[in-house]
């Protein structure tokens, strides 16, 4: 199984809950965005709060949360933005 | 004697000059107020507005530096006068937005905040002054918008949105500004944009961050579309708990602006189908290409759910308001007032006081008798504060002459995080640290400046 580093942009509530702006991981290159969220989860047990609004964006284009597979290349950006409601 | 006379004669040029200061302050607020539509406790049914064809001598002189664009020129202009936008929420993205709009030039400008200006408010809401301090929002940014372009027609509601009024009011605009600052508002003002058919320009700011998207536009996706589910409201943080630096706003509310004068002009909004985030601390923006519209989408979908406004408060779980919740956790045994505490403190019985605010509100005022240990660390068990807390507690103990358990107090801000540190600070009682006895004090630092040290600094 081949493997890729992304780098993951953490946004707004997202940055708070795992105390990062931005980490490299390491993930299979073919994977679900279901399962890279999972994987985020994972590593960041308190992200799972924001799962049902959370935007994913990867390669700064929206992918919904599901079975269909991204095809991830090494360096490509994952961003993880929950909405902001402030103003 | 000539010191009397000269310092006389000082203080009396003095009053003289802030004599014509308060006259021509007066005169341009009854200016301002000449040219108001009064300000609206609700909703009513406006004339159309009037239709122009054609820009006047004073029109091409006041546009004139925005006529010479190809891609607004006189047509465009035009077009914006005969534009009717509601700005929803005169906050920190709504003054840009109306002061913008206004500058530009649209017909009509309905100004909605159910608010009054307060100190707090000053860093980031840039039309209201010291001096509107305590009026309506909606009142005190349309006299600002009417000084600076009285041919504007400014209409001020001072009323909460609602599932009642806002169809009503969102069908007489043509373009509706989100400047909203709590979930229910942003959810209530998407569907009732999506029932009437009606651009939605939306902004956001927290912090350093900013997002912007234009729902419900020519195909693009509406709020509901990208957010099906409203968050749970325990993790929603807004500006009076989370902070916001006042021009991060001033940016969103001025790229606001700036789209409602696309779509009006009919350049249409680059941000359809886009997410633009702003991070300030980075000074980087990013945009986010979103999916068109959904076919299952409950407002906007195919076979929609949502056919008329529903209860917004309900379905988000909180209030229509970015001020924060009451709650309450704990019995009326785990809790003192400020006043008990007060006696606490005075009789100097041993005590733990714990303050569980993070560090940087800490810094802003505290009690000199408490250690700080923010809601996070004990929520994350942190090693460092768990040995702080667990050093001080069996401190406390020793110098206690009978064997009880050591009281301990915990205080925040507003009386809310104390008492989940409570419920915390309970479970690792004889675990983590020695047997403890722990109450929160209610109303926090905000009670106390309030009731017992009137010194003591709010914020
Ligand atoms: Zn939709």
């Amino acid at each position: 199984m081949n493997t890729e580093q992304v780098s993951v942009l953490y946004f707004a509530k997202s940055a708070e809950l795992t105390g990062l702006k931005a980490e490299n991981i390491t993930v299979p290159s073919n994977i679900s965005s279901l399962r890279l969220w999972q994987h985020l989860e994972t590593r960041h047990p308190r992200l799972s709060v924001l799962r049902d609004q959370v935007v994913l964006a990867v390669r700064q284009e929206y992918v919904p949360l599901g079975e269909q597979p991204l095809t991830l290349r090494d360096g490509d950006e994952v961003a993880v933005i929950p909405p902001l409601s402030g103003g | 004697m000539d010191d009397t006379v000269l310092s006389l004669k000082t203080q009396l040029l003095e009053k003289e000059s802030e004599i014509v200061a308060l006259k021509k302050k007066l005169a341009q607020l009854e200016k301002g107020n000449s040219v108001l539509t009064e300000l609206q406790e609700k909703v009513i049914n406006l004339p159309p507005l009037k239709s122009n064809t054609a820009l006047n001598n004073e029109d091409i002189m006041r546009y004139s530096r925005q006529l010479l664009l190809p891609e607004l020129g006189v047509k465009g202009q035009v077009a914006i006068s005969n534009v009717s936008v509601l700005v929803v929420g005169c906050g920190g993205l709504g003054c840009p937005v109306a002061q913008y709009l206004a500058a530009a030039g649209v017909g009509r400008l309905g100004l909605l905040d159910y608010d009054v200006v307060e100190l707090s408010n000053l860093h980031r809401q840039v039309l209201h002054t010291e001096l509107t301090q305590g009026q309506p929002k909606a009142l005190s940014a349309a006299q600002a918008i009417s000084r600076l372009n009285s041919r504007v027609q400014c209409v001020p509601y001072h009323l909460q949105l609602s599932r009642e009024n806002a169809l009503q009011l969102i069908q007489q605009y043509d373009i509706v500004a989100d400047c909203s600052d709590n979930v229910p508002t942003r959810y209530l003002v998407n569907d009732a944009c999506v029932l009437t058919g009606r651009p939605l320009v939306s902004a956001s700011a927290l912090r350093m961050e900013g997002q912007l998207t234009v729902y419900n536009c020519r195909g693009g996706p509406c709020y509901r579309c990208l957010y099906p589910a409203p968050p749970p409201p325990e993790t929603i943080t807004n500006c009076s708990d989370g902070g916001v630096l006042g021009v991060v706003p001033g940016i969103m509310g001025c790229l606001q602006a700036l789209e409602v004068l696309k779509i009006a002009s009919g350049q249409g909004s680059s941000f359809e189908k886009q997410l633009l985030m702003f991070d300030g601390q980075e000074g980087r923006f990013r945009s986010i290409r979103l999916r068109p519209k959904q076919a299952e989408c409950a407002v906007c979908g195919e076979t929609p759910t949502v056919t008329e406004l529903q209860d917004y408060e309900q379905f988000c779980g909180s209030a229509a308001t970015d001020k924060c919740r009451r709650l309450n956790l704990l019995t009326k045994e785990q809790r003192v007032s400020v006043q008990e505490y007060k006696a606490i403190l005075d009789s100097s019985a041993p005590h733990l006081l714990l303050d569980v605010r993070p560090k940087v509100e800490v810094d802003i005022c505290h009690l000199p008798i408490s250690i700080n240990i923010p809601l996070s660390s004990l929520e994350n068990k942190k090693t460092e504060h768990l040995t702080l807390l667990k050093d001080t507690v069996s401190d406390l103990k020793q110098q206690m002459s009978i064997k009880s358990q050591v009281p301990v107090f915990v205080v925040c801000k507003l009386g809310n995080d104390s008492q989940k540190a409570v419920q915390l600070l309970e479970k690792m009682s004889g675990e983590e640290v020695d047997q403890i006895a722990v109450k929160d004090v209610v109303g926090g630092l905000m009670a106390w400046a309030n009731k017992i040290d009137p010194s003591f600094p709010q914020y």
